[in-house]
């Protein structure tokens, strides 16, 4: 009992943070984020036993929380366009320029095509390799590659050709 | 290792660590600057998905899990105790059954059981002595009489025989004493016309409500007994 409760507090120290950007990177929404993050964190305690692999932790933790995130769009119905998602997020809490570029970048990201840019985020912010995304998202592992090139490649056009409306928003 | 080729993995992971691009980028300048331009974007995307994590989140997600794990726990308690009682309740009516239900399925079973339980404790020459008149007292209880002794009765008492009110009378024998049981019929115990083990051997004479059992060694005559039995008692209704 006491080793499960060990177990579980030293996953949640240690990988909290990730789940909760990720969640927040799915959601848009800090309290929706919060909410799937719990909701992951439950249902891996109830499982706990089933994980083996300490090293897997992550991606099964991320398993989990692609699921449950999948869920709430059964449970209610969002009739939203991914780029209405991404700009009703949080405009209030920018004040630094680099919270502004920051929030630019999140802007061009979630424009991207979800199948582009679910990869990149795992990759970057989840640190997984190739493989461990072709498992996670079911695709094989040239799929994943092409599409992270790319999502970069259009990441950086869309940075190269829009410097001066960056401008505006600095102003 | 071409540029289109270079690219696309450098595109597809900056930190690419294969032997061929790490070797392409020290070869070319060029495609070494490209490689850290790509480095510097994915860094930008890593800050700008580095949202500020709520501070009291992981303490949340501990509680949270505390409680569960904690309301698991009572509804295991629960769970115990009503199993706790079940077993209680199972063991109780096993002992009930155990105690109130016979071991010995037949009379000749049961008696031969009963008389080696009692050996030893009457020996063939007694000198105490029990009168027909008393005997008849006892008799009564079962509705019956003895129209004359059967012998010198050196014992008779009421006993359980099998949980039931019977009367054992113990008769002077040849070489060990005779045992004579009266028995009200009843269905838990099947009726056995005669039996025997090394030792003894036995026969049941059925009347209206009673049995009759005989218990002695293989000195004796049981036949002779089975018919001062038959001839001696009486029944009143």
């Amino acid at each position: 009992m006491m080793t499960k409760q060990v177990r579980y507090e030293a996953l949640v120290k240690a990988l909290h943070g990730d789940l909760y950007r990720y969640a927040y990177w799915l959601t848009h929404e800090k309290q929706v984020a919060e909410d799937l993050v719990q909701e992951t964190f439950l249902r891996a305690w109830r499982a706990l036993d089933s994980l083996k692999d300490e090293k897997a932790a992550k991606s099964w933790l991320i398993t989990i929380l692609r699921r449950e995130n999948a869920r709430r769009f059964e449970r209610k119905r969002f009739d939203m366009s991914e780029y209405e998602e991404a700009t009703i997020t949080d405009t209030k809490s920018v004040t630094t320029e680099q919270e502004l570029e920051n929030h630019w970048l999140r802007d061009k990201i979630s424009q991207l095509p979800p199948e582009y840019s679910e990869p990149l985020v795992l990759q970057v912010l989840g640190g997984f390799s190739g493989e461990d995304i072709a498992t996670m998202l079911d695709l094989n592992k040239n799929t994943v590659m092409t599409r992270l090139f790319r999502a970069r490649n259009q990441l950086k056009e869309a940075l190269e050709a829009e410097p001066v409306k960056r401008g505006i928003y600095n102003g | 290792m071409d540029d289109l080729q270079f690219r696309r993995a450098i595109y597809a992971d900056p930190n690419n660590q294969d032997a061929d691009t790490i070797a392409a980028q020290q070869q070319d300048p060029s495609k070494k600057q490209f490689a850290k331009e790509i480095c510097q974007l994915d860094e930008r995307i890593r800050q700008a998905l580095h949202v500020p994590v709520p501070d009291d989140l992981c303490n949340k997600l501990i509680l949270r899990q505390t409680l569960a794990s904690h309301q698991v726990h009572k509804r295991r308690t629960r769970v115990h105790l009503a199993l706790a009682a079940s077993v209680a309740i199972v063991g109780g009516l096993m002992l009930n059954f155990m105690q109130f239900s016979s071991a010995y399925s037949n009379l000749g079973d049961y008696a031969l059981a009963h008389v080696y339980h009692e050996q030893g404790s009457i020996t063939n020459n007694a000198s105490n002595q029990v009168t027909l008149a008393s005997l008849n007292k006892k008799m009564a209880a079962f509705d019956g009489n003895f129209s004359q002794s059967l012998g010198k009765l050196l014992f008779a008492d009421y006993c359980r025989f099998d949980g039931m009110k019977s009367l054992h009378l113990v008769y002077q024998g040849r070489t060990s004493p005779v045992t004579v049981f009266v028995v009200p019929k009843n269905d838990q115990l099947s009726f056995t016309n005669s039996f025997n083990d090394k030792q003894f051997f036995g026969s049941s004479i059925e009347f209206n409500n009673s049995n009759i059992i005989v218990v002695a060694d293989k000195n004796e005559s049981l036949g002779q007994w089975q018919q001062n039995i038959s001839e001696t008692v009486s029944w009143s209704i």
